[in-house]
């Protein structure tokens, strides 16, 4: 693969040293230094390392690096530079939406997902039952919830 | 806004422990005990030390040698030299340049261990009722024991007694972020950057294990992927700190998920039998007996199980009682405390067993409680007095909504209601420092924690300054600090930061407010405004800049700096009742009766939870969003633990179900709506007469989802979670006992 065809957040990276094994997670946290992509469980069942591969939610820690060449990656880091991404964020400050925060960046990166890829008359419900795969110990899901039904306002 | 740490958590800017690096760090990774319990007679680490990228390999020995001249706690060994306790006890540990690398030599770690017999649970050393004389048995590591008036006549007079066995399994902590740090040794200092809750007494554990000097250890605390009392004190600090002694680099220690779910500190199951003597309407006598599996270890023993055992009679009056318990150890990692240890646990079967009761009688569930609940004055069968204390005022309006919701559901169908009790006690008597800094633009709080996500220290302990001062939020900022030089905190756990520290900030604030006061000429109070991005202070009518008011010399060194302590009093229990061990007296009475809505699956027994309403005592609310998040996130915690979360062990003592797939917590689409009320009248001894709230929310939860549930189906379900498999049990959809037990 020819280096730089992969984009992160916008900007082209080199990945012809990354080994075949590694897992995009620790590509953006450990090369690329992007902590904001959390590492939570590290078996895809937690949501909090989610980011956008050309615009669709992926687990980052499921996801060989090599897997996305020629891929548009998105971080939370620019989750808001678009118009969708920066109404989740909004909504997420605006309902408190946040406790310890380790699992927010992954709810907001796979709400902006989601509303891209799902119109935003899609129910409440559907939304929230297909929001199941990030999980908050903190929370009890009520601010989340709060904050998801008011990004979906925002963006209607 | 509501919380001025969000915009960093919502953009991802926010640094946790796991976030932590730095240039030529190593990585650290432990190696395990693969066997619950044997004689350990060596360590290999030839093959490791020969891997690539391996840099140290420290056991007991290489710890010797780092350590020499120190002693630490000889009950606290960094790692064991002869007996192996638990499977998952860390018996060395290995530095690499990679993670991978590290991870690879400490598999490679030869591990040579003579298997010796394994207590693996309550029941394989009690299989029955234990008699008098278990105190002596080698398996039990404490014993409590209090009564008070003539149970026998009670037990005696009884129209009838009630006498049932519950169970209890255990809960997993599952923070998101796993435990982790970065450790360095220099110049003889042992420097840490941790994610905890609470840095000082990791400091004072730290120097207890390693047996070092206090002041050679400083603490400095990240932001907390979240603390539900796993990380309370020091957890994978003292080996980062060997393997940083012992290779002069930074080295960055984490667990991963399966090691979080294993290691990361679970409550235990529990047995419990529990006896009503039942006349005239009341339950007059009551006898409960607690088993609790406490793992390898249980710290402080005595005063864990004492403590548990005092939720055990719930917060009702009765004329004589006798309670007793046993912790019993088992080859288990050691049981951590975690959100109000073993309470949600306790409630639900002391109010399990009260609700039985009382549809026994043929009374009203609530009604029966009322009957017995504590008033203020009161005395706990402890024999201590009941302060401010909702828990009538709590039941009565659970009460009445549940008639409202009664009306609105249609009944028979598996729709069920139940009412739970909950009571707890803030952890105010653990003492905090802070001061309070004055600059002509802002008031800066310095102190020594960090928030663990509840919002109590980013927005609890700036309500309390914003209340004495009168100052907008705007202007107040938190600062953070390391142990060598923020002021003393012991830690945000016991639900006591805006109650204990907050105590100190207040203090600090009315301290600031008497001296602005005197420099405007007066012998009151001062408050604070904003005008033109400037800090003005007013007392009597007399109003100046905050400027003018500060000497050249205070302006120069930051600000003016008043400080704060808090250290409040622990209410007393009657000795006289405590025959052995020791009890736990409660500082500040906060109580809770939560409401609950439910489905039960007559055909697969599975419980959905539809409708709930929390109703909390917590004094005087401080800050309403704070308030209503911390409710919502307590029961649904509360939710998991009643319906789906429970760890698995094998009879080898191996946790079978070490991960997020296999270890179910609740998901967004499974939350129902939850209404959170706040039921005033009852002052606390925090700031305001503020309560804490940190632990409280999900205590009554399992104990009215069982409520619930019985009320639904007419069948008791006396063991948690209320697994679908469980209920199908009791209501015989499937053989009793089975695979189980």
């Amino acid at each position: 693969m020819p280096a730089g065809s992969t984009r992160v957040n916008g900007a082209p990276v080199d990945l012809s040293e990354v080994p075949d094994d590694e897992r995009l997670l620790d590509t953006l946290r450990w090369r690329l230094a992007l902590r904001g992509t959390k590492e939570g469980c590290r078996t895809g069942d937690c949501g909090a390392c989610t980011v956008l591969l050309d615009g669709r939610s992926a687990l980052s820690c499921l996801t060989l690096t090599h897997e996305v060449e020629g891929a548009s990656v998105t971080t939370v880091e620019a989750i808001a530079n678009g118009r969708i991404g920066e109404a989740v964020r909004d909504a997420f400050i605006a309902e408190g939406a946040a406790q310890c925060g380790y699992c927010t960046p992954g709810f907001v990166v796979a709400l902006t997902g989601l509303l891209a890829e799902r119109r935003a008359s899609t129910p409440v419900s559907d939304l929230l039952e297909e929001m199941g795969g990030n999980l908050c110990r903190c929370t009890g899901y009520g601010t989340i919830g709060r904050a998801i039904v008011r990004a979906r306002e925002a963006i209607r | 806004m509501i919380r001025t740490d969000l915009p960093a958590k919502v953009s991802g800017e926010t640094l946790f422990g796991m976030d932590l690096g730095e240039p030529g760090m190593l990585w650290g990774a432990l190696v395990l005990s693969p066997v619950a319990h044997g004689r350990l007679r060596g360590l290999g680490f030839a093959e490791a030390r020969a891997m690539p990228g391996v840099e140290a390999v420290v056991g007991p020995e290489e710890t010797d040698r780092l350590l020499a001249g120190h002693t630490g706690d000889p009950e606290r060994p960094v790692f064991p030299r002869d007996v192996v306790a638990y499977r998952g006890q860390p018996l060395a540990a290995v530095a690499a340049r990679t993670l991978a690398q590290a991870r690879a030599a400490a598999r490679a770690v030869r591990c040579e261990i003579d298997p010796l017999p394994i207590v693996p649970d309550i029941e394989s050393v009690f299989p029955e009722w234990p008699g008098s004389g278990a105190g002596e048995h080698p398996s039990v590591i404490a014993h409590v024991r209090a009564a008070h008036g003539d149970l026998e006549a009670e037990f005696r007079a009884a129209e009838f007694v009630q006498s049932e066995t519950y169970r209890t399994n255990g809960v997993a902590q599952v923070a998101l972020e796993p435990h982790a740090c970065l450790a360095r040794v220099e110049a003889g200092r042992w420097l840490v950057r941790t994610s905890t809750q609470s840095p000082f007494s990791a400091r004072e554990d730290i120097s207890s294990i390693l047996g070092v000097a206090e002041e050679s250890v400083v603490v400095e605390g990240t932001w907390v992927g979240g603390g539900f009392g796993g990380k309370a004190g020091a957890s994978v600090e003292p080996y980062a700190l060997l393997l940083a002694a012992s290779t002069g680099r930074p080295v960055k220690l984490a667990l991963n998920y399966a090691e979080e779910f294993l290691i990361g500190r679970s409550t235990l199951p529990s047995v419990v039998h529990l006896e009503s003597a039942v006349r005239g309407g009341r339950v007059t006598g009551r006898r409960a007996r607690l088993l609790l599996d406490t793992g390898a270890s249980l710290p402080g023993r005595d005063f864990a199980t004492g403590y548990a055992i005092g939720f055990l009679l719930g917060p009702y009056r009765v004329d004589a009682f006798e309670v007793e318990g046993y912790a019993v150890r088992t080859n288990k990692p050691p049981f951590g405390p975690h959100r109000a240890p073993f309470a949600p646990q306790c409630a639900f079967m002391a109010d399990s067993h009260m609700d039985g009761v009382a549809r026994r009688l043929g009374v009203d569930p609530v009604a029966f409680r009322l009957v017995h609940a504590w008033a203020p004055g009161d005395r706990t069968p402890l024999g201590q007095v009941v302060g401010p204390f909702g828990m009538i005022e709590c039941l009565q309006k659970a009460g009445a909504l549940l008639a409202t919701w009664r009306k609105e559901i249609p009944y028979g169908g598996g729709f069920g209601l139940g009412v739970g009790c909950g009571f707890w006690s803030t952890n105010a008597q653990a003492g905090g420092e802070a001061v309070v800094r004055l600059t002509p633009t802002e008031l800066v709080i310095e102190q020594g924690e960090r928030e663990i996500g509840s919002g109590s220290v980013v927005r609890g302990l700036p309500a309390v300054l914003e209340r004495v001062l009168h100052v907008p939020a705007e202007v107040v900022r938190v600062s953070y600090s390391d142990t060598a030089s923020a002021p003393f905190d012991s830690g945000v756990f016991g639900s006591r930061t805006v109650a204990g520290l907050g105590g100190a900030v207040e203090k600090a604030a009315r301290g600031l407010s008497a001296e602005l006061a005197r420099r405007l000429g007066s012998t009151g109070v001062a408050h604070l405004s904003v005008d033109g991005g400037g800090l003005f202070a007013t007392a009597t009518g007399s109003r100046r800049p905050v400027e003018e008011l500060l000497t050249p010399q205070e302006i120069g060194a930051g600000g003016l700096r008043v400080a704060g302590k808090h250290y409040g009093a622990t209410g007393a229990i009657d000795d006289a009742r405590v025959s052995a061990g020791s009890f736990y007296a409660y500082t500040d009475f906060t109580a809770a009766a939560h409401l609950a809505l439910v489905h039960v699956d007559r055909e697969t027994g599975a419980v959905k939870v539809l409708r709930y309403a929390a109703f909390h005592d917590a004094g005087v609310v401080i800050d309403p969003p704070t308030f209503r998040a911390q409710v919502e996130g307590g029961v649904v915690m509360g939710l998991g633990s009643s319906l789906t979360e429970e760890t698995l062990w094998s009879p080898e003592g191996r946790l079978l179900n070490p991960s997020l797939l296999d270890y179910r917590i609740p998901t967004l689409g499974e939350v129902p709506p939850i209404e959170v009320h706040a039921v005033p009248g009852h002052l606390g001894a925090g700031p305001f007469g503020a309560k804490g709230l940190g632990e409280p929310p999900i205590i009554p939860v399992p104990a009215a989802v069982a409520n619930a549930v019985a009320d639904a189906t007419g069948v008791r379900v006396y063991e948690m979670p209320l697994s679908a498999e469980r209920v199908a049990r009791a209501l015989k959809l499937l053989p009793e006992g089975g695979e189980e037990r």
